[in-house]
């Protein structure tokens, strides 16, 4: 399982997209040990307007990237992370250090993070943790 | 040609030759450790350390010993070009292994001469820090090893250090501190706990020297120091959240220390926003579920490369010094080639 970092993105939405990072992010928020498009999408719909098939190409393309299994349940299918965040998280981290500091392009860039480490990018790294103190509060 | 040829020329060699052929079959072993996926980006951090110190301090600590040996024996008399008259020894090993002595110390006098811990204050904001990391200390039983080895400063800018060889200290500013609660506080302070269990100012004091040993190798060896610095951080936020710290308020502690207007260098490790977003990602992963340890601890670094160092310096004296013959015979016939 390898994918691309995105660059300027931080926890999930290194490796995923926006939309696959926030169904992942409630896949593993609620503990779903399977679900189908529209428990995920009942969620979303709570949050922003959101289309059942958008929702469901998402989902699509996180078992085609091999984050999720899926079992096909009379007319649909039933998905489940094949992950959990922590191992997720583990695998990533590889791919965040050869990005950082693999290379001798690397090192340039690794001085002029540290003059780029802007103020807001902590502010949004401890709106995170704050939101994961939250969920596991709630 | 005169006597100082080879000690000269051989020094000259080991630098621009030796040691950075050394170097890259250390880069060969890291890469391989680095490409291996079982175990994470944590895994084979001591082996990794050892390649990396062990290329320059090995062959060094061979050639040392093996000059020393040979002028102690005089056996160098036979590789030797010079004519020695009726002299039984050739000290030209003796004096090659005093150059790479002298360059081996100037390194280390200016690796060590960049160390400068922090100043202690005794303000009475100073001291009331002092006593609340005291209660934080004392209060849990992971942090022990950092009774009395606590120090405040002010210094401006300074967050949170670890500095000192033998005796390590945990230096801590006194505007960072105001900034953290007391479950930060702790979670940070266990942190540099696990470098002042593991002796990490030695450690890194030990790979800076080898590093500036060897000054074409380092090029070769930079990105995997910086891998292995970041790993070795996000090591020790494991170990920290291991030993009971909390996971989010260690994370919350690594950004309040990465505030731009904390500029300390080695504050938390924190140096660089893409470790900071994996080692921040890793403590939320953690604050689900405890870490435990990937793979087998194994003997400490540190003993292992001592004992690396003493079989290095015990080998010239018992399985012979044939390749400083060859360095010292080519050295020798490369400059009686261009002197003619």
């Amino acid at each position: 399982m390898t994918f691309r970092l995105r660059s300027g993105k931080k926890g999930l939405e290194l490796r995923l997209h926006d939309l696959e990072a926030t169904i992942m992010d409630v896949v593993w928020s609620k503990k779903f040990a399977s679900f189908a498009v529209g428990d995920v999408l009942a969620i979303l719909e709570q949050r922003r307007d959101i289309a059942y098939t958008t929702v469901m190409t998402t989902v699509t393309r996180l078992y085609e990237k091999g984050i999720l299994e899926r079992q096909r349940d009379g007319k649909r299918y039933l998905y489940s992370p094949k992950f959990t965040r922590e191992e997720f998280m583990e695998s990533t981290a590889r791919e965040v250090l050869d990005e950082a500091v693999g290379g001798h392009q690397a090192m340039v860039r690794l001085a002029e993070k540290v003059s780029e480490a802007s103020a807001g990018e902590l502010d949004d790294l401890e709106a995170l943790i704050q939101k994961r103190r939250e969920e596991l509060e709630a | 040609m005169i006597e100082a040829a080879f000690p000269l020329l051989g020094a000259a060699f080991v630098v621009l030759v030796v040691l950075p052929a050394f170097a890259l079959l250390a880069k060969a072993g890291l890469l391989m450790l680095e490409r291996d996926e079982a175990g994470g980006p944590l895994h084979g951090l001591k082996l990794r350390y050892v390649l990396l110190t062990g290329s320059s301090v090995l062959p060094l600590a061979w050639l040392l010993s093996a000059g020393l040996h040979q002028a102690e024996t005089g056996k160098s008399v036979l590789a030797c070009l010079l004519d020695h008259d009726t002299a039984e020894r050739c000290f030209e090993p003796g004096f090659f292994a005093l150059v790479l002595a002298v360059a081996v110390l100037a390194a280390s006098l200016r690796v060590i001469r960049k160390h400068r811990a922090a100043r202690s204050s005794s303000s009475s904001a100073s001291s009331a820090l002092a006593i609340r990391v005291e209660c934080i200390v004392a209060s849990d039983a992971a942090l022990a090893c950092l009774r009395r080895r606590v120090v405040v400063t002010e210094d401006e800018g300074f967050a949170l250090g670890t500095h000192g060889w033998i005796q390590p200290r945990v230096f801590i500013g006194t505007t960072f501190a105001a900034r953290l609660s007391d479950a930060m506080l702790a979670s940070a302070l266990a942190h540099e706990a696990e470098h002042v269990r593991a002796l990490d100012p030695l450690r890194y004091l030990v790979l800076q020297i080898a590093l500036a040993v060897n000054p074409f190798g380092r090029f070769l060896l930079s990105p995997h120091v910086a891998h292995w610095q970041a790993a070795r951080e996000a090591h020790c936020d494991r170990e920290a959240v291991i030993h009971g710290a909390a996971p989010l308020p260690l994370a919350e502690a690594i950004i309040r220390a990465a505030r731009p207007s904390d500029r300390e260098a080695v504050a938390l490790g924190a140096r660089d926003t893409a470790i900071l977003k994996f080692r921040i990602g890793m403590l939320l992963a953690f604050a689900e579920r405890t870490p435990t340890r990937c793979c087998h601890q194994g003997p400490s670094t540190l003993a292992v490369a001592f004992v690396l160092l003493l079989i290095t310096l015990f080998m010239p004296h018992q399985t012979g010094t044939a390749a400083l013959d060859m360095l010292h015979t080519g050295a020798e016939h490369a400059l009686t080639y261009f002197w003619r």
